[in-house]
């Protein structure tokens, strides 16, 4: 797979003014994005996302390293931003304007006219789900179809690479299922895409790669399942004591308390699930399920700005 | 080429439809008709009737001066406001993100965005002449072809503000800080032949603080756009409607304004250009 979209020790750094700190907001960022891929691009707010995602789209200038879209360095030039669809964070849509002529307007913007642009259109209506609101003002439409209407002006002219930037924040459940499979979708017949999000959940579920950023060093990037590497097993029981269950966190084993008498026992991958059934057994405890279980995208976050946070308290 | 035109004017359709459906920018432009829709109505009461005029002329001249007053404030405040506020409300909306990431340059955009608030000036100024017009016509019943010279350079005057709001509107974060850059502007340009006269009254003394005073005065004069150049006022309102212009060499008064636009825009391109959004 060809490097889409690359930096190399891309660094942004806000000058405080006479009397201010100097902000790095990205420390010497080097990434890849391969063709057909989703990367997911995560990190707190403020950790520098959007500072990136500013650079790539020529919004805002680097203040060292570099940047390769397409293999070409020239990646402002209007070939290369032709190639590129970009859906800001809440961004708004003027309200006069009906759905059809948000795209028309922003198909122009790439030079499409006349029946190649209307064709363009319905096809974009279809792929977002749009094509029976086309003819209603933007006024009128709910947050998930602005968001559609805003991935639609991204997609207006086919691009090869897309930039999302919180594509799902503040949808509801059925819009963001509805989102998500247009993104997979889109993945699958090819595009790359380039994702920054705070739905991790979203993102695990989509996304080939990801990469953790922490105040503008990244902090974690590879693969999902070679990131989620840290797994346990967890035993659904019933009938256990405080005193058992208090034995058995002081062996390194979380317990939950669930309703009805329910608790649920994570085993760490490093201790033997044979050992713990055995404990059960002598303290008559009922045991109900036993499951293996993989360290959520969410965890690893948790893990990865945790473990940041507390390098630099020190 | 072609491609090029084509996304500048989608922009400054879009720049004007939007410029058109603003509040503000229809308040001013319902007063401002409501004003000289009135005039006609005020000075047939409120006229004087002695002096050597005749009452009718008197009403007329006064029907001049309220629509001429009017048209240079509303459409001054119409001009600063929605040039000031452009391209800081896009940049607080995001819109231009979703703009300039597509394959529009920075000198394309801000060329759209200034040809559309042109076009809003341009239809705001047009409808209210028309009204003078037949406010005048209704009165005096010949065509007023000096109201249309005095349109004209109104709008070379709005022209100018407009430029010099719009550059300053490049470096800001919100419309507010522009719209007091184009209210200075408009005050000032109005005042750059008094800066002339303290020049000229200063005279040669060789005082250090008269000389001071003396170059800045000569120096401001120079460089701050004369406003005053735009105004046929004394001629509309002394004047025959159908007179021509006298003593206004319009060609270099309309180039005049031809170049403060080409510097108030270089200016904007220049602060916009590596602006980071």
């Amino acid at each position: 797979m060809s490097a889409v979209i690359e930096t190399k020790n891309l660094t942004k750094v806000y000058e405080g003014g006479r009397r201010g700190q100097d902000v790095h907001a990205l420390k010497n960022l080097t990434l890849t994005v391969s063709t057909g891929e989703i990367f997911g691009y995560l990190g707190p707010n403020g950790s520098g996302k959007t500072t990136t995602i500013k650079m790539l789209l020529s919004l805002m200038f680097p203040t060292s390293g570099s940047i390769a879209i397409l293999g070409r360095k020239d990646y402002g030039a209007s070939d290369v931003k032709r190639k590129i669809g970009y859906l800001p964070e809440g961004a708004y849509y003027p309200e006069f304007l009906k759905g059809e002529e948000v795209l028309r307007y922003y198909g122009q913007l790439y030079g499409l006219h006349g029946s190649t642009l209307e064709k363009r259109i319905s096809e974009v209506l279809d792929i977002v789900g749009m094509s029976r609101a086309r003819k209603r003002l933007v006024r009128g439409y709910s947050k998930g179809m602005r968001q559609r209407i805003g991935l639609g002006q991204a997609l207006i002219s086919d691009p090869q690479i897309l930039v999302l930037d919180e594509p799902t924040t503040g949808l509801d459940p059925i819009a963001r299922k509805e989102i998500r499979d247009i993104l997979i979708r889109l993945r699958d017949e090819g595009k790359t895409l380039l994702i920054s999000s705070h739905e991790l959940l979203e993102v695990e579920l989509i996304s080939n790669r990801v990469g953790i950023l922490y105040e503008g060093d990244l902090k974690a990037m590879g693969s999902i399942t070679e990131l989620l590497t840290d797994r346990d097993v967890t035993l659904e029981v019933r009938g256990a004591s405080p005193e058992a269950l208090q034995r058995l966190t002081a062996k390194g084993i979380q317990s939950e308390s669930q309703p009805q008498g329910v608790s649920l026992l994570r085993v760490p991958n490093t201790m033997s699930v044979y050992e713990v059934l055995e404990y059960c057994k002598n303290e008559k405890i009922t045991l109900v399920s036993v499951a293996p279980r993989r360290e959520t995208l969410e965890e690893l976050f948790v893990r990865v700005v945790g473990a940041a946070q507390n390098e630099k308290k020190g | 080429m072609g491609s090029f035109l084509r996304s500048t004017w989608t922009i400054s359709v879009f720049t004007w439809r939007e410029g058109m459906r603003k509040k503000t920018l229809i308040g001013f432009f319902i007063l401002s008709i409501l004003t000289i829709f009135g005039s006609s109505v005020l000075t047939a009461y409120v006229a004087p009737t002695s002096g050597t005029s005749t009452p009718s002329e008197i009403e007329s001249k006064m029907i001049k001066d309220i629509c001429l007053t009017t048209i240079s404030i509303f459409g001054v405040l119409i001009t600063i406001f929605i040039s000031a506020s452009v391209v800081p409300n896009e940049v607080e909306n995001k819109v231009i993100y979703t703009v300039l990431s597509k394959p529009i340059r920075r000198f394309q955009y801000l060329l759209g965005k200034f040809i559309g608030v042109q076009l809003t000036v341009i239809l705001n100024l047009v409808l209210m002449g028309i009204l003078f017009c037949i406010a005048v016509y209704s009165k005096e019943g010949i065509f007023p072809s000096l109201l249309i010279w005095a349109i004209l350079l109104t709008y070379c005057e709005f022209l100018v503000i407009s430029a010099f709001t719009f550059a300053v509107s490049c470096s800001a974060t919100s419309a507010v800080l522009p719209t007091i850059g184009g209210l200075f502007i408009y005050i000032i340009g109005n005042l750059t032949e008094y800066l002339k006269d303290v020049a000229n009254r200063v005279g040669e003394s060789t005082v250090l603080a008269d000389k001071i005073v003396r170059e800045t005065a000569y120096w401001l004069y120079m460089v701050l756009p004369n406003l005053q150049k735009f105004s046929l006022k004394n001629q509309v309102l002394y004047l025959s409607v159908n007179d021509p212009p006298k003593d206004a060499q319009i060609p270099q008064v309309i180039a005049y304004a031809l170049a403060c636009t080409v510097v108030g825009y270089i200016i904007a391109l220049w602060v916009f250009r590596r602006k980071e959004l």
